[in-house]
């Protein structure tokens, strides 16, 4: 040990990276802008739920108390919170309403709904969920039967609620819930609602980084330039790049798939070979994606860099912890900038709801523009190079 | 302009910013010639090239490459260009990347390959990957790799920088050899025993052309007896007329 080499060894580190503004910038500016991100996210009160309400009740009619409506009582509870914002449906429109997202869940009241109450001291809710999100079905489900609890509890202030609910007996509640599910069910877990945006995310994260070093290695070692003395154009480097480290993505993209639906077994429903085009998809978009970010890079240091700027914005945005619909309504046109969101969107339509092609083309023509985007911004970039 | 001007330049400029890399060089080198491209470090060769090439674009003025305008993608596959250092994809192997260099220039042929890696001594090494490559190795896989695909005009950038003395003989008895089958050869150099192997001579100080000719003529121009001598007051020269 030399103090005084130590120190100078330490005044080199120190100025290499006085240097280097950029990374200067970046070690601090970085982790600011992704604290934001996350305060922002983790501050915004979830969007109110959207819940569905057919109300068939007819309710029942004393001459003490007048009419009561039993289903009218709990849906004025539910919808009094900032909970759920109610839709008035219509038995028909159940399914067709939680399919198109317009509702997550709704509730059924039948014809009888009071009537059976008075006779029985309980209160069945029917709940039909769009389930494929397990952690958002207990939670609706959780409130919905509070709410009933609430306003069933504001009924024994009335002549007419007063001996049933007060007789209940101890442990017993006066509510249950009987729920069904749309997609998913019961045995779908947390784990496989998100297992499709974690396959799509490290399909993407890991050849984002492999693309954006093997091209960065491209112009450090010199080999550009000598490329670029040939008659190879921008475009063909970079479908070549696209082309080869696609290879690798694809095997990757077959080891993940087959470890998660074999080894970690989760549920899944739809095809394997489109959850397959899916990734394999957003995996190329990454190629593209290291390929153009390359170009804003000098040294591989830098490169990793990018992760903060360019991996988390998309880990946090694109829907892969906090759903889009969320955010804050400035930010989600940043999502939609990402290739990862239309990825997840497609990928949760396969496992989850088993839709096929027919359903989520859309989300895969968005994928592929932004596949051939992301090449010509990438050509273009290398023209400060590639005359 | 003949029909026998391989390169042909009228009026070159190049500016980065307030350094006039390239200041007027108007060149013209014939078919089967060896043009020796002279100066000290910083003088422009490099840039020269890398303008002659479409690696850059001038500023102003105009380049002919095998009669044809540049820049121009399709002709580069007729021209070889070896880098200052020795670009090469270190994980392939030696006979990777000439096939490679081969391959780009739409030109692949393995009898020649394994004529050129025999040219530069690398038959025995061809598997190994570059990374394990000395400097010296690396500079004649370099070589090799620009002669991949059978250029008729060779842009080279201080080809014998890090070869030995035996290899640099070597090197451009080949060269000659390449000359009188009819290629062209621009060789940039700084070092003066290897300006007396060329047809002909650039001195090139501050961007500008300063004086042209063959090893004698240059010689007599100055009444020095060495080639060195001769720059060395061609520079002086340049240095009072910069000062003027």
């Amino acid at each position: 040990m030399n103090s005084r080499r130590i120190l100078s060894l330490a005044r080199r580190v120190i100025l290499q990276v006085l240097h280097d503004r950029r990374t200067l910038v970046l070690i601090v500016v970085g982790p600011l802008i992704i604290l934001n991100l996350l305060a922002i996210l983790f501050r915004t009160a979830p969007a109110a739920i959207p819940l569905g309400v057919v109300n068939e009740d007819l309710g029942i009619t004393s001459p003490v108390g007048g009419t009561i409506n039993l289903g009218q009582r709990i849906a004025d509870e539910l919808a009094a919170g900032d909970t759920f914002t109610l839709v008035a449906l219509d038995r028909e429109a159940v399914d067709s309403s939680l399919r198109d997202d317009s509702v997550q869940a709704v509730i059924v009241f039948p014809e009888d709904f009071t009537t059976h109450f008075l006779q029985d001291r309980q209160a069945v809710l029917e709940v039909r969920l769009e389930g494929s999100d397990p952690t958002r079905s207990q939670a609706i489900s959780a409130q919905v039967t509070q709410a009933a609890m609430r306003s069933l509890a504001s009924l024994a202030g009335t002549a007419m609620g007063a001996s049933p609910i007060t007789q209940a007996g101890e442990g017993t509640l006066p509510v249950t819930l009987h729920a069904t599910y749309l997609f998913g069910g019961q045995e779908f877990d947390a784990m496989d609602y998100v297992a499709p945006v974690y396959i799509a995310f490290l399909g993407m994260f890991f050849v984002f980084l492999l693309a954006c070093v093997a091209f960065l290695r491209e112009r450090s070692q010199g080999t550009m330039e000598r490329l670029a003395a040939t008659p190879a154009t921008r475009t063909d480097i970079v479908l070549g790049y696209m082309i080869g480290l696609g290879l690798f993505a694809l095997i990757q993209v077959a080891a993940i798939l087959f470890y998660t639906v074999w080894v970690l077994k989760i549920h899944y429903l739809g095809s394997l070979g489109l959850l397959f085009l899916v990734i394999a998809l957003l995996a190329v978009a990454g190629v593209t994606m290291g390929i153009l970010a390359s170009a804003f890079a000098r040294t591989e240091f830098q490169v990793i860099q990018f992760i903060p700027l360019v991996i988390f914005p998309q880990a946090l945005l694109g829907g892969l912890f906090w759903p889009v619909s969320d955010l804050p309504a400035y930010l989600q046109p940043f999502a939609y900038l990402m290739p990862l969101y239309y990825a997840n969107r497609a990928m949760r339509d396969v496992m989850l709801k088993g839709w096929g092609l027919a359903e989520i083309w859309p989300n895969l023509a968005i994928l592929v523009g932004f596949i051939a985007a992301l090449i010509v911004l990438s050509a273009l970039m290398m023209r400060r190079e590639v005359a | 302009m003949t029909s026998d001007d391989v390169v042909q330049t009228n009026e070159l400029h190049k500016r980065f910013g307030p350094i006039h890399a390239v200041d007027g060089v108007t060149l013209s080198v014939r078919r089967g010639e060896i043009y020796g491209l002279l100066g000290p470090n910083g003088s422009g060769k490099t840039t020269l090239i890398r303008l002659l090439l479409g690696l850059l674009r001038p500023t102003s003025g105009s380049i002919r490459l095998l009669g044809e305008d540049m820049p121009n993608k399709a002709i580069l596959g007729q021209v070889g260009y070896m880098t200052q250092t020795s670009a090469l994809y270190e994980e392939l192997s030696v006979r990777e990347n000439v096939a490679f260099f081969a391959e780009m220039c739409g030109r692949k042929d393995r009898v020649w390959m394994d004529e050129v890696i025999e040219l530069v001594e690398l038959q025995d090494r061809s598997r190994s990957p570059v990374r394990t490559l000395s400097g010296g190795l690396r500079q004649r896989t370099s070589l090799a790799c620009t002669l991949a695909h059978r250029p008729r005009l060779l842009l080279l950038d201080e080809p014998t920088v890090g070869v030995d003395p035996q290899l640099r003989a070597t090197f451009w008895s080949y060269f000659r050899r390449l000359a009188d089958s009819g290629v062209t050869l621009i060789v940039s150099s700084h070092v003066m025993d290897e300006a007396e192997r060329c047809d002909r001579l650039g001195f090139m100080r501050q961007g500008k052309l300063l004086a042209e000719g063959t090893a004698a003529e240059i010689r007599r121009q100055k009444g020095a007896g060495t080639l060195e001598e001769a720059f060395l007051q061609f520079a002086a020269a340049g240095l009072e007329g910069d000062s003027r």
